[in-house]
């Protein structure tokens, strides 16, 4: 596994303006393509079509939240095992607990740092293919 | 890179922009919301405490990206406070609606502030991209305050040849109003004197002072006063030169090179060796985000191209490569002699000591062990960049004028035709030369002939972009290589060059006097070896002193 690059982060995210800029921490700054959903039903529609390395998702949206979008996702046999990563402002160990329990390798606090959030998508991927 | 990180900034700039105007319809309607939650109870209520804390969620999870950090604080105690009344942990009422209230008023007092201060970081964020210009790299905006309109005069025409802009100004009661009207501005040189009146220049830059956006600004004082107490008043105010008047106009022109040149510092140069491209992007991200211009080499086998191009000042090396290891890398960058000295650093995350140490025996510096944190990456590369740069600067400058001396700029000359070849891109050469310089060491003494030669060094740092090197080759003969610059394009900036310092008196005991020089200017283009290109250059200096002197002649 440690020579998996990363390439693909599918990320879903409703507000507008964290979108942009998530995108051109991660795309400009980071390299990485990214494909954005609005809402946790567009990911389990599209998502899959898109072959994601790694599934970055915010917890608190309208509607459908991130962990349950990702327990729907994990229904889909292409992203049973695709590393999730949370993205919240509400950043409790307790949550944190919950979150790796429905499969999340790690949670990025938010508001997060455009020029640095790059490297910490790197270190969690690095960190979770041993290395 | 360097210049991808630039709009990556200027386009976080406008996000950041955008997103404090929209952060106040924002609050709008989040205080309306605050005005029905205190008119409502039951069910309506806790909908409406609902609300207010998913927008303040949001609010939360998004000011300090976009640079509101207190909007984030304020956002998550209002959170934290709907949430608890929500799960029953703090008993709803009045206080509630109080506190909600009140914590709003705060949200738009820091939407305010930091928008304001977003303002300035974005408008300041397209000049950083200005440097790439000819003639208009360096300027630093001037306010004279002198009431004697031929003073005033002559300051404005001396400081506007060294390639700042000027802005006059005849009373003190006008500053206020010209900086509002026109702008900042990074210095003021202002007389003490004015209607007799000793204490209204003082009184104004005191306020001016206070104005927190005013608070790098240099002044100098310039007045015929020389007692304690103005000079006492002065210092109050912050001045950072006091010169008592008849003015010697290199005193000030070295006085305000001082404040220019810290702030044109050039970035760190650091190249990364690194065969994980990914990580070497990244640790890229992290110098470039503390201002540094950085190159990466994936394959070792690249390393002397990128070199020779990029003439780092420091070396972050990965330890472990397919092909061959850091420790090799670092011993072969330490064959070649002018890398001898250059801080190789190694990042690895080996942790076992002996290894460590086994590295640094073959040429390494420091070694620094994975996962680093950013911050202490970038310190540890600053300082050792940052010490290097000091101890090269002895052995490639000329101590006279801080320009490069006659074997760094041949040497630079070689480099910079080696990378036109690659790149396929232009690039010009030319020669300086004062004219009848003898004649002003025979006149006036070396002094006075060393300050000339300083005036034109800085004249030529002023003029010229921090891309261009500039040598001074020996006596009072300079040299300047322009990239990507043809030769028509040459010949207009050192006709301006040639211009302006012709226009500068010098003074000394009593005389007043002008010098000239006289310049060639040869192209890549038409010269495609260093010899040739310096030859060509040469020959162009010796038609322009045939000539006449004081003219720039271009050979092609």
């Amino acid at each position: 596994m440690s020579d998996a690059e990363l390439s693909k982060i599918l990320y879903v995210e409703d507000d507008p303006d964290i979108q942009i800029v998530a995108k051109m921490a991660l795309e400009a700054v980071g390299g990485y393509v990214l494909h954005v959903c609005s809402s946790g039903q567009e990911a389990i529609t599209h998502g899959a079509d898109f072959a994601p390395d790694l599934i970055l998702l915010d917890v608190m949206m309208p509607d459908m939240d991130g962990p349950t979008t990702l327990k729907n996702l994990r229904m889909i046999p292409s992203l049973i095992s695709t590393p999730a990563v949370f993205m919240t402002a509400k950043v409790m160990p307790s949550d944190v607990e919950r979150y790796k329990e429905l499969g999340a390798v790690d949670v990025i606090a938010k508001p997060f740092d455009p020029m640095t959030l790059a490297t910490r998508i790197h270190e969690i991927w690095s960190q979770h293919h041993g290395g | 890179m360097a210049g991808e990180t630039l709009t990556m900034e200027q386009k976080l700039a406008q996000l950041r922009a955008q997103y404090a105007i929209k952060i106040h319809e924002r609050l709008d309607n989040l205080a309306g919301v605050l005005g029905d939650l205190a008119e409502s109870e039951g069910n309506v209520r806790r909908d409406l405490l609902g609300k207010v804390r998913d927008t303040t969620h949001k609010l939360a999870g998004s000011g300090a990206t976009f640079g509101f950090p207190d909007v984030t604080t304020v956002a998550r105690k209002m959170e934290q406070m709907c949430t608890s009344v929500l799960d029953g942990q703090v008993e709803d009422g009045e206080n509630v609606d109080q506190e909600l209230s009140k914590s709003c008023n705060d949200l738009c007092t820091a939407a305010e502030i930091q928008g304001l201060q977003s303002q300035k970081t974005s408008s300041d964020v397209p000049r950083a991209s200005v440097p790439y210009l000819h003639g208009s790299s360096r300027l630093s905006i001037l306010i004279i305050m002198e009431y004697d309109e031929s003073t005033a005069t002559q300051i404005h025409l001396e400081m506007e040849h060294f390639g700042f802009v000027v802005r006059i100004i005849d009373h003190p009661s006008k500053l206020m109003d010209d900086i509002k009207n026109n702008g900042p501005v990074n210095a003021i040189i202002t007389g003490l004197l004015f209607d007799g009146d000793d204490d209204i220049a003082l009184s104004t830059l005191a306020k001016f002072r206070e104005i927190e956006e005013n608070k790098d600004t240099l002044i100098v004082v310039h007045t015929v006063l020389d007692t304690m107490v103005s000079r006492l008043g002065a210092v109050r105010v912050g001045a950072k030169a006091y010169l008592v008047k008849p003015i010697d106009m290199a005193d000030l022109v070295d006085v305000l090179d001082r404040i220019t040149l810290r702030h044109e510092e050039d970035p760190f140069r650091v190249l990364v060796i690194d065969d994980d491209e990914s990580l070497a992007r990244h640790t890229e991200v992290v110098l470039q985000s503390a201002g540094m211009n950085t190159e990466v080499v994936i394959n070792p086998m690249d390393l002397f191209t990128t070199l020779d191009d990029f003439s780092p000042e420091l070396i972050l090396l990965d330890l472990y490569m397919p092909g061959c290891d850091g420790q090799e890398i670092a011993a072969i960058i330490r064959q070649r002699q002018e890398y001898a000295g250059i801080p190789i650093v190694f990042l690895s995350g080996e942790s076992d000591k002996d290894k460590q140490l086994l590295a640094m025996e073959l040429g390494g510096d420091d070694f620094l062990t994975k996962p680093i944190r950013a911050s202490h990456l970038i310190s540890s590369v600053r300082i050792r960049a940052s010490r290097f740069r000091e101890l090269r600067s002895f052995m490639v400058r000329d101590s006279m004028t801080g320009l490069f001396n006659h074997t760094t700029t041949k040497q630079m000359l070689d480099n910079e035709i080696a990378r036109v070849l690659r790149s396929q891109s232009k690039m010009a050469l030319a020669t300086l030369d004062i004219d009848h310089f003898k004649n002003v060491n025979d006149s006036y003494g070396h002094a006075v002939g060393d300050r000339v030669i300083k005036a034109l060094a800085r004249l030529l740092r002023q003029r010229l972009r921090s891309a261009d090197v500039i040598g001074r080759m020996g006596g009072e003969e300079f040299a300047a290589i322009l990239p990507d610059t043809g030769l028509a394009e040459a010949e207009t900036v050192f006709n301006q060059i040639r211009q302006a310092f012709s226009e500068i008196v010098f003074h000394t005991d009593g005389n007043a006097f002008n010098v000239t020089l006289s310049c060639g200017v040869a192209s890549f283009s038409d010269y495609n070896t260093a010899t040739d290109l310096s030859d060509a250059a040469d020959k162009a200096l010796y038609k322009a002193k045939s000539c006449g002197r004081n003219q720039v002649v271009s050979q092609n």
